[in-house]
């Protein structure tokens, strides 16, 4: 437990105080975002026209209501500690590998629902969109980043 | 008298760790009530995580705030700097800080704590584990406002201008974007480490999951009557 505390503590640090930097900002968080929006927004036009995007925003041509993606609601934070937490259990690199790419595929997934859930839950009620947003749903991310790192280590080979 | 279990972990349980989906039915079914009761008691549990900030902010810069106060359940830090909000007037700054956004982590841990059946101590120890790092999203919040939000003369006034004002940046996103989900998570885990052993698949482990519910199981009970001991 203290060696993965340790190495899950500095493995975060490493990887949380680079995705702050400009570098990292303009050649990976911000296309990401940008990336997320594009998709939420495609899903979201399968059965709603009224959809545009600008940047990191995604905005309702109904009624003008639209949302920012920001830090937080990307989810790379939540990639981030899944990463981590993949990198810091004692496993094979393999099943690292596998597992960080299955799981950030997981929490992303889990991520364009709640960018697509608050994008209707903001034009029905701002008041419940504020809730969900600031708590409901970070909670509900970070139970999807432990559900993901519990399946992981299960599908880990045995200790011999 | 009936003897008292103080202990719902320590009933006798089977040696196999929860499956998964079970756990994820029981974390959704506990989310539900563990956030209403966390929101509708905002009030009282915002105290501990405000005051715990306010001595925080006692040690990171001391002489800033000069008064804690309540706002329904916002927390308003009075600090001692001046502010010009028109000619010929001076005021104080004061800020204000929502620590909901920092406290939502409580019932997160709740749930996830009443999913794996923990003992109400384990529960509280946790709840109490939790409040320095309310703290610190408390206190960063604080200090992002007067640091960086509100101007350049409002932080040089407080001396927060230059690489004092870097680092609070970096602590706020810690504070904010880490610490309120993660921690109750991590926490969990500390309070669960057999059971993860034993999901992980080691053999080795996962007898140790075993033998550790056995041995609660086994175990006398504080308050039980020896009649029921026997």
């Amino acid at each position: 437990m203290a060696r993965f505390a340790i190495v899950f503590a500095v493995v975060l640090a490493a990887l949380f105080a680079a995705e702050l930097t400009p570098p990292v900002q303009s050649a990976f968080v911000v296309p990401w975002t940008a990336g997320l929006v594009r998709l939420s927004a495609g899903l979201i036009g399968l059965f709603d026209p009224h959809v545009a995007t600008l940047g990191k925003i995604l905005l309702s041509t109904t009624n003008g209501f639209a949302i920012s993606i920001e830090a937080g609601c990307n989810g790379v934070e939540a990639a981030l500690i899944l990463v981590a937490a993949m990198l810091a259990f004692p496993a094979p690199w393999r099943h690292r590998a596998l597992g960080i790419l299955a799981g950030l595929m997981a929490v992303q997934a889990l991520n364009v629902v709640r960018v697509v859930s608050l994008f209707y839950l903001g034009q029905w009620n701002v008041a419940a969109f504020e809730w969900a947003h600031y708590y409901l749903w970070q909670a509900l991310i970070m139970v999807d980043v432990l559900v993901v790192w519990l399946l992981w280590i299960r599908t880990l080979p045995r200790a011999r | 008298m009936a003897a008292v279990d103080p202990d719902p972990a320590a009933r006798p349980v089977n040696a196999a760790p929860p499956r998964i989906a079970t756990l994820v039915l029981r974390i959704g079914l506990w989310l539900v009530p563990s956030f209403a009761a966390w929101y509708l008691t905002a009030r009282f549990h915002g105290v501990a995580a405000g005051e715990a900030a306010h001595a925080l902010m006692a040690i990171l810069k001391p002489g800033l705030v000069s008064a804690l106060e309540r706002q329904g359940s916002d927390l308003v830090f009075v600090t001692t700097l001046l502010v010009h909000p028109a000619p010929g007037e001076t005021g104080v700054l004061v800020t204000e800080v929502n620590p909901l956004l920092y406290t939502y982590g409580l019932p997160l841990f709740v749930a996830l704590m009443l999913a794996t059946r923990a003992s109400g101590w384990r529960i509280a120890a946790g709840a109490a584990l939790l409040v320095p790092f309310q703290a610190w999203g408390i206190a960063f919040d604080l200090l992002a406002q007067v640091g960086i939000r509100a101007g350049p003369a409002v932080s040089v006034q407080a001396g927060l201008a230059g690489w004092p004002s870097e680092a609070i940046a970096l602590a706020y996103q810690a504070g904010s974007l880490l610490f309120p989900a993660l921690v109750p998570v991590f926490l969990w885990g500390g309070f669960n480490r057999p059971l993860i052993a034993a999901l992980a698949g080691s053999r080795q482990r996962g007898a140790g999951y075993a033998s550790e519910q056995t041995a609660r199981a086994a175990a006398p009970r504080i308050g039980s009557s020896p009649r029921s001991q026997q």
